[in-house]
């Protein structure tokens, strides 16, 4: 099945990020990972859905342009 | 590889039981705890509430310095700070969470299991012999673990309940996004824990106060973002400290995720058993999680053990932990998440009214229960859902 690409996908700012943890069960296509104390977002499973945005609870989830 | 009978992944409440009771069940095996973090029990996500007789059937709270306070009494709040006190005998403790991890690691420890700090799992795969070879980062070097049983007690991220093929996502309803404080030099009761319910304090969730000490206190809210004005967890704790402790030192603070949903469908897979955070297992009304989480490690490891020694640890025989565990608490939390979904149709007009009918009750006489028949007289369409469980 071809992927279509979303307009905007998620970036972390790790800077804010806590490695909490909360937002990798929220993700349906399971595209975020924490892994040696780094959280990333990987570009080509994220489907823009931002579900794991508003969760977060410091705010380190964005949604950008997809480029 | 060191080829080892049960490897546990996250040494916290459910890992840390789960590696003591399986090696207290059949002492002849190699058990591993990995702990991904420096040291066990650090950084603490938690409020650190647990309940007496639950923590009971682990350890023994009296005089244990992981026991930071004994609470014996709550305190609801409603939105316009009207207190409810209920007095109850021996409700709980707040723990110390970096010394109480330590303690039920050092459990394990003693029974005969191999504990290793900064250890971190980062991915395994099913091989041809029936084992997990877990890849593990220990101090920088790639290591590799060969195990015929892996226990998933790696909290709210999960990762080796994904790894294994099972569904462990979570709604956003169902995911309480939480922030906390540790606040010094703060008034309020040192024997109680207030819980205070509010939409605008912590929309889908509620705000807490527990005393670590005379003056100390972890003082957090969780709320669901989808019921928000779109600011986050971070900013709501800011504005309720700000207008309830405007003077109180800030010494600490974290940030999580509680999972408010019920168990997982599947929690075992060939060699895998999923145990606590991890697999949802947490009172999906209170958010409490420590007790299920030490249950639920108890079960797994007793499982493991007797899976290995039988000589089957295929996911038909493990199936007979998800059942264990869905019998033993699972299902009673199919009944509370039912109850929190009732619960979502109060509002908070109705919180300050029954606050004021409950404190017509004469202190000694109020019980949860007394609440809740109240809350039910106010609110016929809480009857079905409730009425069962809690009166």
């Amino acid at each position: 099945m071809r992927r279509v690409t979303p307009d905007t996908i998620a970036v972390v700012d790790l800077a804010v990020c806590d490695r909490c943890g909360l937002c990798l069960p929220l993700c349906p296509p399971e595209a975020i990972h924490l892994e040696l104390n780094v959280l990333t977002v990987d570009r080509a499973a994220c489907t823009g859905c931002e579900k794991c945005v508003g969760p977060c609870p410091v705010g380190a989830l964005a949604m950008v342009a997809y480029a | 590889m060191p080829d080892v009978d049960v490897l546990v992944v996250g040494a916290g409440p459910a890992g840390a039981v789960a590696a003591w009771h399986a090696k207290q069940a059949a002492p002849g095996l190699d058990v591993v705890l990995l702990e991904r973090d420096r040291a066990v029990g650090s950084p603490v996500r938690c409020a650190e509430g647990v309940g007496d007789a639950g923590l009971r059937e682990f350890a023994n709270p009296d005089g244990a310095d992981w026991a930071a306070r004994k609470i014996t009494r709550v305190i609801f709040q409603a939105p316009d700070d009207t207190e409810v006190v209920v007095a109850e005998r021996g409700v709980g403790w707040i723990l110390d969470r970096t010394r109480f991890d330590a303690y039920l690691a050092a459990e394990a420890a003693a029974a005969g299991a191999h504990v290793l700090v900064g250890a971190e799992a980062t991915g395994m795969s099913r091989n041809d012999n029936e084992r997990w070879d877990v890849r593990v980062k220990e101090r920088g070097q790639d290591t590799s673990y060969r195990a015929r049983v892996v226990i998933g007690a790696d909290g709210v991220e999960t990762m080796v309940g994904r790894w294994a093929g099972l569904d462990t996502r979570v709604p956003a309803r169902d995911m309480e996004s939480c922030a906390q404080y540790v606040l010094q030099g703060i008034e309020c009761d040192p024997d109680a824990i207030y819980l205070q319910f509010s939409e605008a304090i912590a929309p889908g969730g509620y705000a807490w106060i527990f005393p670590k000490a005379v003056g100390v206190a972890n003082v957090g809210l969780g709320l669901v973002a989808l019921k928000t004005d779109g600011r986050n967890a971070r900013q709501y704790l800011d504005a309720w400290v700000d207008r309830r402790f405007p003077t109180a030192a800030r010494t600490g603070y974290t940030v999580g995720g509680v999972i408010v949903h019920t168990t997982i469908k599947k929690t075992y897979a060939d060699g895998v058993m999923i145990a606590g955070d991890a697999a949802h297992m947490i009172n999906p009304l209170s958010g409490g999680g420590i007790a299920n989480a030490m249950k639920a490690g108890r079960l797994a490891g007793q499982t493991a053990a007797a899976a290995i020694c039988a000589g089957d640890t295929s996911e038909r025989r493990l199936a007979a932990y998800h059942h264990a565990w869905m019998e033993l608490l699972g299902e009673d939390h199919l009944k509370y998440y039912r109850i929190k979904q009732a619960l979502e149709s109060v509002d908070d007009a109705f919180f300050n009214k029954l606050a004021r009918t409950v404190n017509k009750i004469p202190r000694e006489k109020r019980s949860i229960g007394r609440i809740f028949t109240h809350a039910l007289i106010r609110h016929p369409q809480l009857i079905p859902v409730a009425a069962r469980f809690f009166v």
